[in-house]
């Protein structure tokens, strides 16, 4: 066949049937193909036509091949969409097989928890700083106003190593450290670390445990400063509808002191079961830095004054996470680890 | 300390005020309350037992009454036999639960209908005697019990170790009125001082040898005292607070301790030698029998109380036995003192024996206490016990105490707390509270606090005072904000900048652990790590009497109990402190470099084991990349822990960090595992201080040639001297190399392997040809042949 249109002819009715993207390929190259397509093969012989006649055939040619293609595209479209509209049923699949297990291991609660404080504090200028843990009797006592024989050492009984050296059992030496080491206010400062305190292990308490404790020196600050800090750091981690209240205590270090407790999650502070009917949970200590443990660190106390706090990150992870036992932490068991 | 409702109403007007409430008010004041237990006795009614009969047909031994309930009788069938006719007895009636909870219902035994139930004191909780029915000394048959035994709370509540003076109940109702603002109805101070003749400093002769340890002592002569039970209401205080009754001398001293915070003793005055009071250190040897009827071994340290011969008491703590008040006791010695606190928490901690008298001396009472408690004391026991007192106490006082004064600038107070609490009522508070308040002429408040009071020394103390009445709630929360001209920078946290290590671990399905850093020092030993070890002198038990020098031990353990509890594979890794003492340096601070360490599981296999490591040492590799630190090399090492032929030092610019490699054999089957452990432990302060913000390089121009060479050489000869070679011998156009297979078999000659390593050649300034590259090639294998002795296979 030589004839352009009846060729065309012959192309369209093809591609119309054509059902598949091969078929389709299939027909370019019988049709269209560079050297041996059948509308290449059209203009064999063109060499023995007369100009007129060799301008009408390349012409024919090039009509045919256009209207090929442009016949191919089209299908093409037709079938893509026709493809595209039945994917729901052809390609389906069980959405309800679980994937296979991602085997990413989980970064401990404590430090999650740890990191969430660090952010809030940060957040309002506090800066982490870090101490060692064995330390000496001064920083860990003398330094923070607990002289020896002081009534309230067995608050701190410790693990020694010699009569001077023994590990922390707070992390308010680094307290001390820092304002050594700052020298000139105003100090902002929050000290994570481990602390050790010599009490046999149960479910609420550990010979070994973490702290973070905050001080705050400058100008003018007040027990509403100090509260206002408390309460943005437990909003923060625990949600806008917290409260926060102080009750007065007593700590050598500060003066005023204080516990501090937040409003049970369970019940809003109505009191129930989980926080003993007292609507309150207790969270840790506070108070105004006492003037001579400012002047252990190098402050003047006519100039400065300051608030402290401290609370331990298991307690904080045990009220985020409702954890009962604290020994679960240490424990390493990874069917506790892998639930956070 | 367990407190009495009922008890504080002695001193304050509780009209109005539920156990609740002043529960709640003692919390805000300082006095945290653990916990409030009512006892509701309105229901409970009063009967009169008019008969009493045996059971004729019941197996147990039961009793059958006829009681007297005012306007009716009613058969109570009870168990014990001890309220027989006559007896006054608390009667619980069908439907209602008496406080121990039980509820009472109408019962029949054996054929004879019983209906309600006579309470014992333990089903009443007055007390913990279940034995029998609880006896009445007075009432009318079918009156409630309150109208002889009032409704009972117990505050159960912590006092804060600067508070001695709380630790009874005046001192707690003091502060209880001044948070009620009511007046208290007595003074502090009784005025009993007893009248009888000769002067009782005359009757014996009191020396304090040691003024150090006892800064007053004051024993009062009572001639002539029955000794016998104490009255009711004093046994039901007594025992609502957790003492129990013995006799009235007794539990006298004891009530004054739980009244005034003031511990007591009674001595029998005719057993004591001279007689004469010696408060002296123990001597070395000297033994004493205490009233618990252990014989003490006394030391230098402590302080006792003697006679002119032996100790009779242990100072603060205990009394002796040989001269204790018993029934046949006639005239007493009655002692109220001071002692030091640090002495005798000292001696109390010495003879593990810590007393109600013992817990109050050690937080240092006021020696003004002692009299006030020596009045308080005599005063009940001529009323309860018939005594007669005698004049003129021995008070040997070496050390009187100094009353303080503080001055307070009152702006203090506001400044402090934050909020504007007007003059007035600051100082009626410190008024309420007992201090003398002087206004003076420049505006400056001179203060004076009360004798009871030890723990006010410093203006703060006073705002403190001032600002717990005043009420915390009332201070408007604020956050600090002021204009400064100086401040630190943040910067990251060394723990938040080991978070990026953390994610690549978790990547890797590492599961972080915290374990304790107390570990046992044989287990270290045995390990043979315990060379910089340092050991804890007073530890809580033997597997944690030690600092740990490495976390592997402890990673060894988390999989040891992981598998017990049934976990086949298990990765996991700590980041924390080891601890190095410096030999020689007993009492220097110890180096605690932070540590990172991981350790996975692997199969039984040779190697398993080997893939295990290659895996974990690429996620070594990944954790010092994600601190952005240049990568480490491995050098062969042999390290205790480790396999021998499977362990590398990790080294980061020239500076070894710590090893990874196979533990050793017998570390694992030591811990009783099964299969291979692989494991690293590295130092992270210098990964962190070689970190570098990574600098952005130019994405390459021109296309990159990949070739594949495979390496056949000995055995002996490292992947890495070959890499190193590669290196060198291939020029500027290398980009990078990487060997990705090792293969020993059929295809190598015996005792040889083959390394395929994947290079990647390109040019920043122009695209390679495959003849440019070809040359380099043949630079390699010429030079690889004549420095690794190597082969090449297509």
């Amino acid at each position: 066949m030589n004839d352009p249109s009846a060729l065309t002819a012959e192309a369209l009715a093809a591609t119309g049937k054509a059902q598949t993207p091969q078929e389709l390929d299939q027909l370019e190259n019988d049709y269209l193909g560079r050297k041996s397509g059948r509308v290449s093969k059209l203009l064999e012989g063109i060499g023995g036509l007369g100009p007129d006649e060799r301008a009408a055939l390349g012409k024919a040619v090039n009509e045919a091949k256009r209207t090929i293609e442009a016949a191919l595209a089209a299908r093409r479209a037709e079938l893509d969409s026709a493809r595209i509209a039945d994917l729901a049923e052809t390609e389906a699949i069980d959405i309800t097989f679980p994937g296979p297990p991602l085997e990413r291991g989980h970064i401990h609660v404590l430090t999650q928890v740890r990191r969430q404080i660090e952010t809030v504090l940060e957040s309002l200028g506090y800066q982490v700083e870090q101490g060692p843990e064995v330390e000496t009797e001064w920083y860990n006592f003398e330094a923070l106003n607990i002289t020896a024989g002081h009534p309230a050492r067995e608050n701190w009984d410790s693990f020694y190593f010699s009569p001077e050296l023994l590990l922390r059992a707070h992390t308010s030496p680094v307290q001390i450290r820092a304002m050594q080491r700052i020298k000139e206010p105003p100090i902002y400062i929050i000290t994570p670390g481990r602390c050790y305190r010599r009490d046999a292990p149960e479910a609420t308490r550990l010979p070994y445990f973490s702290q973070v404790e905050g001080l705050a020196v400058d100008k003018g600050l007040t027990v509403g400063d100090m509260k206002g800090t408390l309460l943005y750091m437990i909003q923060s981690l625990y949600g806008p509808d917290r409260k926060v209240r102080v009750r007065p205590s007593y700590f050598p270090f500060t003066e005023p002191s204080f516990e501090f407790d937040v409003t049970c999650g369970i019940c809003g502070g109505m009191g129930c079961k989980s926080c003993r009917h007292k609507g309150w949970l207790e969270v840790g200590g506070c108070g105004m830095v006492h003037p001579q443990v400012l002047r252990n660190g190098g402050i003047d106390p006519t100039q400065w004054n300051g608030y402290a706090w401290g609370f331990g990150i298991e307690r904080m992870a045990m009220l985020k996470h409702d954890v009962d036992d604290i020994r679960l932490f240490y424990e390493s068991d990874l069917r506790f680890l892998e639930q956070f | 300390m367990k407190i009495s409702y009922e008890w504080l109403g002695d001193f304050v007007d509780l009209e109005g005020v539920t156990p609740k409430d002043a529960a709640e008010i003692l919390t805000r004041l300082g006095i945290e309350v653990d916990s409030l237990t009512v006892v509701d006795l309105s229901q409970i009614i009063i009967g009169k037992v008019l008969e009493q009969k045996p059971h004729p047909k019941s197996r147990n031994p039961l009793w059958i009454h006829q009681v007297d309930l005012g306007d009716h009788v009613e058969q109570i069938i009870a168990g014990a036999p001890n309220a027989g006719a006559g007896s006054l007895v608390p009667v619980a009636l069908p439907g209602t639960t008496v406080p121990s909870g039980k509820l009472v219902k109408d019962m029949n035994i054996a054929g004879f209908t019983a209906r309600g139930m006579m309470a014992s004191a333990d089903e009443l909780m007055l007390g913990d005697d279940h034995s029998g029915i609880m006896v009445l000394e007075r009432g009318t048959p079918g009156e409630p019990l309150t109208t002889v035994i009032p409704s009972q709370a117990i505050i159960e509540a912590e006092i804060l170790s600067n508070r001695p003076d709380e630790m009874g109940h005046l001192g707690i109702a003091r502060e209880l009125a001044v948070g009620l603002d009511r007046p208290m109805k007595h003074d502090f101070m009784p005025s009993f001082t007893g009248s009888a003749d000769p002067p009782g400093k005359d009757l014996i002769k009191v020396t304090v040898d040691d003024p150090e340890l006892c800064s007053r002592f004051i024993g009062a002569v009572i001639k002539g005292v029955k000794v016998g039970p104490s009255p009711d209401w004093m046994q039901r205080r007594l025992r609502a607070c957790g003492v129990r009754p013995i006799n009235n001398i007794v539990d006298i001293t004891n009530y004054v301790l739980l009244e005034y915070a003031q511990p007591m003793h009674a001595y029998d005055l005719a057993r004591l030698k001279g007689p004469a009071i010696h408060v002296r250190r123990a001597r070395d040897g000297e033994k004493l029998l205490s009233l618990d009827g252990v014989v003490r071994d006394l030391t230098s340290d402590m302080l006792v109380i003697a006679d002119a011969e032996r100790p009779v008491g242990i100072a603060g703590v205990m009394g002796g036995e040989e001269t204790a008040v018993t029934d046949s006791t006639v005239d007493i010695l009655l002692e109220s003192a001071n002692f030091d606190g640090p002495s005798i928490r000292q001696t109390s901690r010495a003879l593990g024996l810590r007393t109600e008298a013992s817990a109050r001396f050690e937080r240092n009472l006021p020696p003004e206490l002692a009299l006030a408690g020596a009045r308080r004391g005599a005063s009940l026991i001529a009323e309860l016990a018939g005594g007669t007192v005698h004049r003129e106490w021995s008070d040997v006082y070496p050390r009187p105490q100094q009353p303080v004064r503080v001055i307070l600038r009152p702006e203090l107070i506001d400044s402090v707390l934050g909020v504007h609490v007007p003059l007035e009522e600051a100082e009626s508070i410190l008024k309420r509270l007992n201090f003398h308040v002087k206004v003076m002429g420049d505006g400056e408040w001179d203060v004076l606090p009360p004798v009871f009071r030890l723990d006010v020394s410093i203006g703060e103390d006073l705002v403190e005072e001032v600002g717990r009445v005043y009420g915390y709630d009332r201070v408007p929360p604020t956050l600090p904000g002021r204009r400064h001209d100086r401040w630190t920078p943040i910067s990251p946290s060394t723990d938040r900048r080991l978070d990026e290590p953390r994610e690549v671990l978790a990547g890797a399905g590492y599961t972080e652990a915290w374990n304790p850093a107390l570990v046992s020092g044989k287990r270290l030993e045995e390990l043979r790590i315990a060379a910089h070890a340092m050991r804890v002198l007073n530890p809580l038990s033997d597997d944690m009497d030690t600092l740990r020098t490495s976390l592997l031990p402890s990673l060894i353990d988390v999989v040891a109990l992981n598998r017990d509890r049934g976990r086949v594979d298990v990765r996991t890794y700590e980041i924390a402190s080891s601890y190095l003492a410096n030999v020689g340096e007993k009492n220097t601070q110890p180096e605690e470099p932070l540590r990172l360490a991981a350790i996975t599981t692997a199969g039984v296999t040779a190697q398993e084991g080997r893939a295990a490591f290659y895996r974990l040492k690429s996620v070594l590799d990944g954790c010092i990349a994600a601190l952005a630190a240049p990568a480490c090399t491995y050098q062969r090492a042999a390290t205790q822990l480790f396999h021998p032929g499977r362990c590398a030092a990790v080294v980061l610019e020239g500076r070894q960090l710590g090893h990874i490699g196979e533990l050793h054999p017998a570390v694992v089957s030591g811990s009783r595992l099964e299969g291979r452990l692989v494991a690293f432990e590295i130092d992270v302060q210098p990964v962190l201080d070689a970190s570098r913000i990574p600098r952005a390089q130019p994405l390459p121009r021109f296309p990159a040639v990949e070739r594949d060479l495979a390496v056949v050489v000995e055995d002996t000869v490292a992947a890495g001297a070959i890499l190193g070679s590669i290196k060198e011998l291939a020029g500027d156009l290398l980009e990078g190399v990487k060997a990705f297979d090792e293969y020993r078999g059929t295809q190598v000659p015996e005792g040889h392997k083959s390394i395929a390593f994947a290079l990647t050649f390109r040019s920043p300034e122009r695209t390679l040809t495959d003849a440019e590259v070809d040359r380099v090639m043949a630079e390699i294998r010429l030079g690889l042949e004549k420095r690794h002795g190597a082969r090449f296979r297509e």
